[in-house]
């Protein structure tokens, strides 16, 4: 006679967040704190039970910068708009987008200080700098013959 | 790691806005799981974040939730602006020319 041996079914997960996993993701996430990308962190759960950690950003707004969730097995990264950003079983993995989300988030905002930079320096360039070297060629002009009278 | 939990005015009106949600969810007879269907979303777990009161709800979605929720659309986005941003709605309904 021959037995079939089913694979076992893995135990289901808890209903909240484990230490583990919250250890793993605050690791993660760490290096965005003295930043100021993020102020603070909330635990939560949907109607279903499944457990969600959303990383909150920088007063007085305090939004939600990004969202994790659990559902089963299965770790949902989203933005506070709602966008899915990443989803997978394993947490390492998790952990590993999250941070590159919050430097993402980082850089976006590196990018559009440059970008204000470069315009404010283009209209000094384009505008006030004319009007500054202007009387200065004047003065380089007449300035000579004045010396010679004085 | 040390990290602070959070409270601010922003998140108590947030979660107000959340509450409203849900109770509207309620009364159109729809599970979280239901409403991220019937809005086109892969997951529902968004339905989830806006109801606790940590997401807003983007201005270019509020139409589709609305619908979703039988609620004038107009109506809808002001009272939720009313929660997101409350200075504005101040400004534009109820100080007097």
């Amino acid at each position: 006679m021959n037995v079939v041996r089913f694979p076992r079914m893995p135990a289901p997960f808890t209903r909240g967040w484990r230490t583990n996993e919250l250890t793993t993701l605050a690791e993660a996430c760490a290096a965005a704190i003295p930043s100021g990308e993020i102020s603070g962190w909330e635990i939560g759960t949907t109607e279903r039970g499944d457990p969600q950690l959303y990383l909150i950003g920088p007063a007085p707004e305090h939004d939600c910068i990004l969202s994790i969730s659990r559902l089963d097995r299965l770790y949902i990264l989203e933005d506070g708009k709602g966008q899915v950003l990443f989803e997978n079983h394993n947490i390492m993995l998790l952990a590993e987008q999250t941070y590159r989300a919050l430097r993402k988030g980082k850089a976006e905002i590196i990018a559009r200080l440059t970008v204000c930079w470069c315009a404010v320096r283009e209209f000094f360039e384009e505008k006030i700098e004319p009007v500054v070297v202007e009387p200065l060629e004047v003065m380089i002009h007449f300035a000579p013959p004045f010396a010679v009278l004085a | 790691m040390k990290i602070a939990k959070v409270e601010s005015q922003s998140k108590k009106l947030r979660k107000q806005a959340g509450d409203w949600l849900k109770e509207l969810r309620g009364r159109a007879g729809l599970s979280q799981v239901q409403l991220a269907d019937e809005l086109g979303f892969k997951y529902y777990t968004f339905v989830s974040q806006v109801e606790n009161g940590f997401g807003r709800l983007p201005i270019e979605s509020m139409e589709a939730w609305a619908k979703a929720l039988n609620v004038e659309p107009s109506e809808f986005a002001k009272r939720l602006l009313s929660f997101y941003e409350p200075e504005l709605y101040r400004l534009l309904y109820e100080v007097k020319k």
